[in-house]
């Protein structure tokens, strides 16, 4: 166990995530001296900015603080870095230990604590790690213990809480027509004097719990800015344990309006976040002021004005642990994160302050195999895929170290809080019920000697009746798509709901495909109409076949099995008056011989995995069978569906 | 909708023997008490005679049914009922309305006119039309409004000199309808909860160049920054006595009860309609306004909110009014004494006509 000298290093993250970039530079690691025992890895991030640029083993401190600040969950901070590169493991881990204590004074002002000095060599798998206990080299001493924790998650959220607070600011400015350099000192000031205001005593704060459980209202508390610290005590590390007694509201700990009987983890935070919701109000009937009669004043302007609002919207999310008490939680972590977000959004509205605005909107993320979630803040002036954007979010992606072919940071991940039951998607009310990636239990396929090729990941089986919609007999296109969609949001391209019958077709009424008349029909949709709304929902482009037989299908076998093998999506197949899913082809390029893997969209039963087997609802199909049947008409025109996979950020 | 209504005992009592010792055969007066969606209870505070219009005439009489008769216009003679017909009553509705609109004016949170009250004889209130009855309680509901535009009844109580009782009637303003409606006395004024509170506001209010039709006058400015703060507070959060008022709870503590009201940070600042225009000038409305409201026993508390917060709101519309009433009576002095025309003179013209754009120059 890690014990008071703090020789044990535990990585929660996988230890791939450590290893990820093999370039030569840093990598810092984050952790939670606040709420998790010393030397507790949660993640690392790749430090990006050098200065001098060629040297990567010079941080270029302000700019990687800027940066951090903004992305970084307050309760969370810098624990250590890791040197990815050759020399003398001392040596390297000295310069680890040295560039983190300086990262910390740059992005929190933060003084000196132990801190991991890691090193990692560009070839071999092997971290080493050092622990130093001050600034003097000397105290740097090898660590004998390394623990690669097996349930990470548990660690983390066992005992630890979100909080939320979002504030809008809007700021009035009159500038004057003819004087406009002022506009930017008249802007930034107001925006300090608002920071500094956040700290008055007379502002108060409203403390709720989730939205989730509307039926225990007393929870929520109101804290006035005069019971908190007026000065965040940086150096302090110690947990702040709430007293037993009833003394107020202040001393109540963040567990009184955390769920207890959730158990919170990276699954459920991705579906429905659940933060303690803080608004910053402030106290309209405080008693300090001398009592003042009302007076209406008229100033009139002495030279020609304009008025510009100057719009700030925060969205600042924070981590603690559930025994902090909800002052301290304030005071230490919420509010400089508001304040902290406050200037950044400052630095980048006042360059562009007179031309068009830049919109700028905080939000949230979990992407797989990060522990804890991080902040990003988009400008939506242009759309997602506008250049600048698209650049951030790469940046962003290497800095976590994420897959740069997934597009895992696009607002339509973000996490959502408190979502209430009413606007349910099928997806969040029923996920885990429907049947995953039935065709891993079917029989062979009968083909010898053939290369199976198969789709790459999970997917729901999607059939008529489903969800208690009846689309028997013209639905099974719409059955099929729902099956893509899913495909699309279990490989985390997309976080929308799979869309139902009615929302397909209103998609495509809106992009003009269809006349509005459409909606609420049973008319049939083809493998186009299937491209558009894959298009429109997910940004997905797709390819797609044509055969004028089913006789020909079995030519494009070879096509088929490229596809799996490189896409690995999903396939419709829609001819005549049927569309079935296509999961895999098995092909001997040599004999000639294939078969399909045919998910069927036409079962009506239950999701009762035998059946579906043994009915044949999922299972290879030849092209003919042993008794000379045809599953393909002959006669009848066939459209295959190939969706691409988006390789993209 | 009103089931019961309750009148303090000892007010009640004491009203009645004030109209009993001074002989009148009739007299109408306003109903203060308490009405709202929120209770089907309804509560009688006190009753106050109109007095006399500026001729010198009663606001209420009787008239005689014999035909031809004039209106006998001072009907203070110890009554002498017409020998046939019993006499009718007619009430000066625009008096009685110009009545109601100053006293509620002076009026705290929870305590509003509530209606009229009728002292005559059995005979007479019956021999009355009730359409002449409901056009005066429509009037008094017209000229003193509840903050809570859609409420739609009032009460009508009759005090009887022969025999002596009270009666009480709920009129419902669209029909003119009138219901009766059980009355009981009670002991109310002793066990009224009082809120108070102060509240502090700041209110910025831009004026831009273009866009307005016509000239703004400083009152309609200052009129929407007060429906502005209406808005603000309507969704403000309160605490009482320190304590955040979620539910309808009932406090423990005693009365008076401290409330503060808690509004978005950073709000105070209004952010009008205004994009970027050019701007001529701010108006800054800011000051402390300390206001009271008044809960009967066992009433829900979210009412007395509600109550406070309406209170903010019209005691600042009431300053505004008086001060610009008192305005414009100054002016109209000024122009009677003095003769001098020539009424583009800045100092001449009454300000709440002010053109603000005739001000920046």
């Amino acid at each position: 166990m890690e014990g008071e000298t703090g020789r044990c290093v535990r990585v929660l993250c996988p230890k791939k995530s450590l290893l990820s970039s093999k370039n030569p530079g840093l990598r810092w690691l984050i952790g939670s001296p606040l709420f998790l025992p010393p030397f507790t890895v949660v993640s690392s991030f790749r430090c990006l900015h050098a200065l001098p640029d060629d040297d990567p083993y010079s941080p270029d401190f302000a700019k990687e603080a800027d940066e951090i600040r903004m992305l970084l969950l307050r309760g969370f901070n810098i624990i250590g870095a890791l040197f990815v590169g050759d020399g003398n493991w001392e040596k390297c881990a000295w310069k680890a230990v040295e560039a983190s204590s300086k990262m910390r004074k740059f992005l929190f002002g933060d003084g000196d604590c132990d801190l991991i000095g890691a090193v990692t060599d560009l070839i071999t798998d092997d971290i080493h790690f050092f622990v130093s206990h001050s600034t003097n080299v000397e105290s740097m001493e090898a660590v004998s213990t390394v623990v690669f924790e097996d349930n990470p998650e548990t660690y983390v959220w066992e005992k630890g809480c979100l909080l939320r607070c979002e504030l809008e600011l809007k700021l009035p400015v009159f500038v004057p027509l003819d004087k406009t350099s002022d506009v930017a000192e008249i802007v930034s000031s107001l925006v300090d004097e608002a920071a500094a205001k956040l700290r008055d005593p007379y502002v108060a704060y409203l403390v709720e719990g989730s939205n989730v459980d509307t039926d225990e209202l007393s929870r929520s508390i109101v804290l006035h800015g005069m019971e908190l610290d007026s000065k965040p005590d940086h150096s302090d590390s110690m947990l702040l344990k709430a007293s037993m007694k009833e003394s107020g509201a202040k001393d109540l700990a963040c567990s009184h309006f955390h769920l207890k009987d959730k158990n919170i983890s990276s699954s459920t935070i991705r579906e429905n976040a659940d933060a303690i919701q803080i608004a910053v109000l402030s106290n309209q009937s405080r008693n300090n002021c001398k009592s003042a009669v009302p007076v209406a004043e008229y100033f009139p302007a002495t030279e020609y004005a304009r008025n510009l609002n100057v719009n700030f919207k925060l969205d600042v999310l924070c981590y603690a642990s559930e025994d902090f008490t909800i002052a301290a939680a304030l005071s230490k972590l919420v509010i400089p994160g508001l304040i902290d977000q406050l200037n950044s959004i400052k630095k980048a509205v006042i360059p562009e302050l007179l031309s068009q605005q830049p919109q700028l909107c905080p939000y949230h993320f979990l992407p797989p195999e990060l522990l804890h979630p991080v902040t990003a803040i988009y400008d939506l002036r242009y759309g997602e895929t506008e250049m600048k954007q698209g650049e951030m979010r790469r940046s962003l992606h290497s800095r976590l170290g994420l897959p740069l072919d997934r597009p895992l940071l696009r607002i339509a991940n973000a996490l959502s809080f408190g979502m209430k039951n009413t606007k349910d998607t099928h997806s969040v009310k029923y996920g885990s019920s429907l049947l995953k990636n039935v065709h891993t239990e079917v029989p062979t396929s009968g083909v010898s000697g053939g290369i199976i090729s198969l789709i790459d990941g999970s997917y729901e089986y999607y059939h008529y009746l489903l969800y208690g919609f009846d689309d028997n007999g013209w639905g099974c296109a719409y059955r099929s798509l729902q099956t893509i969609i899913s495909w699309y949001r279990l490989q985390q391209y997309a976080s929308i709901g799979v869309p139902s019958h009615r929302e397909i077709q209103q998609a495509l009424v809106d992009m003009g495909d269809k006349e509005p008349s459409f909606v609420g029909s049973r008319e049939w949709i083809g493998a186009i109409e299937l491209s558009y709304v894959l298009d429109k929902l997910l940004g997905v482009s797709c390819k797609i076949i044509n055969v004028r037989s089913g006789e020909e299908l079995p030519e494009k076998c070879r096509e088929l099995s490229i596809h799996f093998q490189t896409q690995g999506t999903p396939v419709m197949i829609g001819g005549g008056v049927l569309a079935y899913t296509l999961l895999g082809v098995d092909y001997n390029q040599a004999s000639g011989d294939c078969a399909f893997l045919i998910l069927d969209p036409h079962y009506t039963g239950n999701d009762d995995l035998k059946k579906i087997v043994n009915g044949g609802w999922c299972g290879w199909k030849k092209a003919i069978d042993s008794k000379g049947r045809n599953f393909f008409l002959k006669d009848k025109f066939y459209n295959l569906l190939l969706p691409q996979r988006p390789n993209m950020v | 909708m009103v089931k019961t209504v309750i009148a303090d005992d000892n007010q009640s009592k004491s009203a009645e023997d004030r109209l009993f010792q001074h002989g009148i055969p009739a007299q109408v007066g306003l109903v203060i008490g308490q009405l709202n969606r929120s209770s089907d209870r309804g509560f009688v505070y006190d009753l106050i005679p109109t007095p006399p219009t500026d001729g010198g005439g009663p606001a209420c009489s009787l008239k005689s049914e014999a035909a031809g008769k004039d209106d006998k216009k001072k009907g203070s003679k110890s009554g002498k009922p017409s020998a046939e017909l019993p006499a009718s009553l007619v009430v000066d509705n625009d008096w009685v309305a110009e009545h109601a609109r100053q006293v509620s004016r002076m009026l705290l949170g929870g305590m509003n006119v509530v209606g009229i009250y009728l002292w005559a004889s059995e005979a007479t209130f019956k021999a009355t039309s009730p359409a002449v009855l409901s056009q005066a309680i429509k009037g008094v509901a017209q000229a003193a409004p509840f903050a809570d535009n859609e409420f739609e009844e009032r009460l009508l109580i009759h005090v009887s000199c022969s025999p002596r009782r009270w009666s009480c009637r709920v009129c419902t303003l669209a029909s003119g309808g009138l219901q009766p409606c059980d009355f009981k006395m009670g002991k109310l004024l002793a066990s009224l909860q009082a809120f108070r509170c102060t509240y502090n506001f700041e209110i910025r209010l831009p004026i831009p160049q273009s866009g307005i039709l016509g000239i703004i006058t400083f009152k309609d400015l200052i009129c929407r920054g007060i429906a502005n703060l209406a808005k603000d507070l309507q969704s403000a959060k309160a605490l009482i006595n320190g304590h955040l008022v979620t539910e309808n709870v009932h406090t423990s503590s005693e009365s008076p009860h401290d409330v503060q009201f808690l509004v978005p940070f950073n709000k105070h600042i209004s952010t009008e309609a205004c994009s970027s225009e050019e701007v001529v000038g701010l108006v800054v409305f800011s000051g402390a306004i300390c206001a009271f409201a008044y809960m009967g026993p066992r009433e829900p508390i979210l009412q007395a909110i509600s109550d406070l917060k309406s209170d903010i709101v019209s005691s600042l519309r009431s300053r505004l009014d008086i001060i610009t009433d008192e305005a414009e009576e100054e002016v109209a002095l000024s122009l009677d004494g003095g003769g001098v025309s020539g009424g583009d003179s800045l100092a001449e013209k009454s300000i709440h006509k002010l053109a603000l754009r005739e001000v920046r120059t």
